[in-house]
């Protein structure tokens, strides 16, 4: 009687007796275990029945299949992504070309935003065009959308933009719809609202909100008809109470990525040719 | 003397400057608080100044300006030539009359990094008579130098790190 006391012996008995026990019960016509078991796996069985119907495959051919099948992924997936450079890329030149055929005169050279500095003050970039790529100091940077800025520092493969945003940018402009002109100067009031100001409007002066203001092409900087951006307010001077258009530029200078730089235009430089013909 | 750790450091260091270069110059990567963004190679050259000998840490100092001047434009000088020297001084107070600790090098670090901005500002804002300065300077700088500030701390313990694991005994 030692031996049934023994608690290994006593587990396999019970074990045993357990499927002695279910195998009577299904005997009988009540097979709960296989349905419980059934409906467990049932899932999983779909799956697996599925995949085995899609036919009758050694686990070689699998294995060479599954090879170009991942090979095919690989040059989908680079297809895939050539397409959206290429989409990009379409997007760009469509731009540059709307910018071209409404202006035969510019000479264009599109670039990228490369970098933004922290350390830039009025949301000044650099952009990945330089010297080597007919990109010089003075030349007018702009978007489909209009004036964004001007290079202010070039080297061989990269240039600085200052924006339309700081008062550095200095530029003749005018509204159109008047022909009041003025300057557009980038002010600290409303850089950080993506907005610029037309100052030293005529006190008699009729622009009001909603205008558009466009370059004047007075100086020969920045050529004539170029969008600024439209008037969103008329404000005074606190110190000498004249009046200036607080401008709104239809481009966010603060998120652009893409731009042009007009390397040539007509009348560029035309006070300087005027005064070396003076002289 | 084999110094093997020392040149695997340094090699760190200067990958460490390039990344935080570029994390620094990328367009909307590091997000704007308060109209400021952080100037993340100033700390980065204060806090290997604090652990490196005067000469290595002067380099790096150097390194750091450079970089920092190529993001303002194409004019090198004002942060090279200083951090050059402050992190030359720096090197060399903390290796001969100081010990390095976290409350020691956040002081130096607020201060320099705060006189650094602040002068900045003077030259590059104010003499060169752009407007409302007092204006820009509270709606940009302030945030800027608290911002470089945190990011310093963080870059203490990064070096420090750096420094403890990859040391020549």
């Amino acid at each position: 009687m030692e031996f049934f006391s023994d608690k290994k012996v006593k587990i396999v008995s019970i074990t045993i007796a357990a499927v002695i026990l279910v195998m009577i019960i299904s005997a009988a016509g009540r097979p709960f275990l296989s349905s419980g078991v059934n409906f467990l796996t049932k899932g999983l069985s779909q799956v697996s029945a599925a995949a085995a119907s899609q036919g009758e495959k050694t686990y070689d051919e699998l294995l060479e299949e599954n090879k170009a099948l991942k090979k095919e992924s690989a040059n989908l997936r680079t297809q895939l992504v050539d397409y959206y450079d290429l989409k990009d890329e379409n997007a760009r030149l469509w731009k540059y070309y709307k910018i071209k055929k409404g202006n035969s005169d510019y000479e264009i050279m599109p670039a990228s935003v490369i970098r933004r500095d922290s350390s830039q003050d009025f949301y000044s970039f650099s952009i990945d065009v330089g010297t080597t790529n007919g990109v010089y100091v003075q030349d007018p940077v702009i978007t489909e959308n209009g004036l964004v800025g001007f290079i202010s520092s070039a080297n061989a493969v990269s240039s600085k933009v200052t924006t339309i945003l700081s008062p550095d940018l200095q530029a003749g402009a005018l509204d159109k719809r008047t022909k009041d002109s003025g300057v557009i100067a980038g002010s600290a009031l409303y850089a950080d609202d993506n907005k610029t100001t037309l100052s030293k409007i005529d006190a008699n002066a009729k622009i009001k909100k909603d205008d558009i203001i466009t370059t004047s092409g007075i100086g020969g900087i920045y050529p004539e008809n170029l969008i600024v951006g439209k008037v969103s307010d008329i404000k005074y001077d606190k110190y000498d109470a004249t009046k200036y258009a607080v401008v709104t530029p239809y481009e966010n200078i603060k998120k652009v990525t893409d731009v042009v730089v007009l390397t040539d235009f007509k009348n560029k430089g035309e006070i300087k040719r005027i005064s070396e013909k003076e002289k | 003397m084999d110094k093997k750790f020392t040149v695997v450091r340094y090699f760190a260091f200067g990958l460490e400057i390039l990344l935080l270069f570029i994390i620094q110059s990328t367009p909307n990567l590091i997000p704007e608080v308060m109209g400021g963004r952080p100037l993340l190679l100033i700390p980065a050259a204060l806090t290997i100044a604090y652990f490196e000998p005067e000469i290595p840490a002067m380099f790096f100092g150097l390194s750091c300006g450079i970089l920092l001047d190529l993001g303002y434009g194409d004019n090198l000088g004002y942060y090279t030539v200083l951090l050059g020297v402050i992190c030359f001084l720096l090197g060399w107070i903390f290796r001969d009359y100081m010990v390095v600790s976290f409350l020691n090098a956040t002081a130096f670090s607020a201060v320099i990094i705060t006189v650094l901005i602040c002068v900045n500002f003077l030259f590059f804002y104010v003499f060169a008579g752009k407007a409302e300065p007092g204006m820009y300077f509270l709606n940009h700088y302030v945030s800027k130098i608290i911002y470089t500030i945190l990011c310093g701390v963080i870059l203490y313990f990064v070096n420090k790190g750096l420094f403890r694991s990859l040391l020549d005994y």
